[in-house]
């Protein structure tokens, strides 16, 4: 009987410490995302330094890993769930991606010129559809098959995460498509150069297609640069202008899906039901574009306050994919299978062959 | 009843999420373009 009550008093007394001190776990839940995400940063910086070809691996890479391996350990030491309260994928997320409308300046798209935004306009809604449709023939989830499209219509990684929010799709999917993104980018910052020179395509239209088709930033300034200093210029432009869109594209994304896909049958959805639904984030987005583009064209931002908004961006969506190498399940990567892999495949081929067409034609 | 009060709850977390993100994401833009953020490694 008396052990009864002490085991009894203990249990009281343990549930009563737990009670009483969360402040603890989420103090130290704060302090461990706050040094991964400083830790995933500095080898994004550094790992690059020590062989350039690395740059095409890019922060979400470390960021899963790092968010993988801490999970891992604390699960060892049976703490993982009460460390996990800052772990909000989600909110990183959406706030990146605010700060990503940050640093798109509207007025590139119109300074670009109307050959920059015909080719964009044309490889996006192409490569898009073609995407979409592959995938579905393939039988890929819905959600997948818009992540898939945007992230190779568009710009790879930032593309990949808008369209996620559009979709509330889920964490491993947007893991799965970032991966796809930065595997993929790294064979082509090699053969397209090599091919262009190969074609003997002038730098304009090297660049020009170099940047209508690579999908990661840092590889298509990698590829620009193999070439030469005016094709990396049209490549770097080129990739800016399409990346501008996204805020289009994740506002049409974001309609068609609470309009169609997400329609209960029979019924229309009310104007205050879209509202509710639509993803608010990509308000945010277009305001923040719309903000910066005037602070530019006034004078009131300066380069460096561009700069600190990117690098703002890159800490929050290092943040986000901490959460998601924590939260990740690599049941949802086995239900996503092999497919995802060959309709990127089959896309980057048709992408590469269409925008050479294109660039060849806007730009000779 | 308590499925439609499951979805109001979650439906209201996730409108809640969604704004922060928003004012926190805009708050920080403010904050830069201001000089009150700078210097961002």
């Amino acid at each position: 009987m008396s052990d009864q009550v002490l085991s009894s008093d203990r249990a009281v007394s343990a549930s009563r410490q737990e009670a009483s001190a969360p402040w603890i776990w989420w103090s130290a839940s704060f302090l461990l995302v706050v040094n991964l995400t400083v830790a995933t940063w500095w080898l994004s910086k550094a790992v690059p330094s020590w062989d350039a070809r690395l740059r095409v691996v890019e922060f979400p890479v470390y960021a899963v890993l790092l968010g993988l391996l801490a999970s891992g350990v604390l699960s060892l030491l049976g703490i993982r769930a009460r460390v996990a309260a800052y772990f909000r994928t989600e909110f990183f997320l959406k706030t990146g991606l605010v700060l990503l409308g940050a640093t798109i300046n509207l007025a590139e798209i119109v300074a670009f010129g109307a050959k920059g935004l015909l080719q964009a306009v044309i490889l996006i809604t192409s490569v898009f559809f073609f995407t979409w449709f592959v995938a579905r023939w393939l039988g890929v989830e819905e959600k997948l098959r818009a992540l898939l499209s945007a992230s190779v219509a568009i710009c790879g990684v930032s593309a990949a995460i808008t369209a996620a929010g559009a979709v509330l799709a889920k964490k491993e999917q947007l893991a799965y498509v970032t991966g796809l993104v930065i595997l993929f980018a790294l064979p082509l910052m090699f053969f397209q150069p090599a091919v262009a020179v190969w074609l003997n395509l002038s730098p304009e239209v090297a660049g020009a297609w170099i940047g209508g088709n690579i999908d990661t930033t840092a590889a298509v300034v990698g590829a620009g640069s193999i070439h030469s200093q005016q094709a990396l210029k049209v490549a770097t432009i080129t990739k800016i202008s399409q990346n501008a869109l996204i805020g289009v594209v994740a506002f049409l994304l974001a309609l068609y899906w609470v309009v169609v896909v997400e329609r209960k049958p029979g019924r229309r959805p009310s104007a205050w039901e879209i509202w509710e639904r639509f993803p608010k984030f990509v308000l945010g987005f277009i305001v923040a574009s719309i903000v910066v583009t005037l602070a530019i064209s006034y004078g009131w931002a300066g380069k460096g306050g561009l700069r600190d908004l990117r690098h703002l961006r890159e800490w929050f969506f290092i943040a986000a994919f901490l959460s998601i190498g924590y939260g990740l399940s690599f049941h949802g990567l086995r239900d996503a299978g092999w497919r995802p892999i060959g309709v990127y495949a089959l896309a980057t081929a048709f992408n590469t062959v269409v925008a050479l067409a294109v660039a060849s034609v806007i730009f000779r | 009843m308590a499925q439609q009060q499951e979805a109001a709850r979650q439906g209201s977390r996730f409108f809640t999420e969604d704004w922060l993100a928003v004012v926190v994401g805009l708050t920080l833009v403010a904050l830069v373009l201001t000089g009150i953020l700078k210097s961002i490694p």
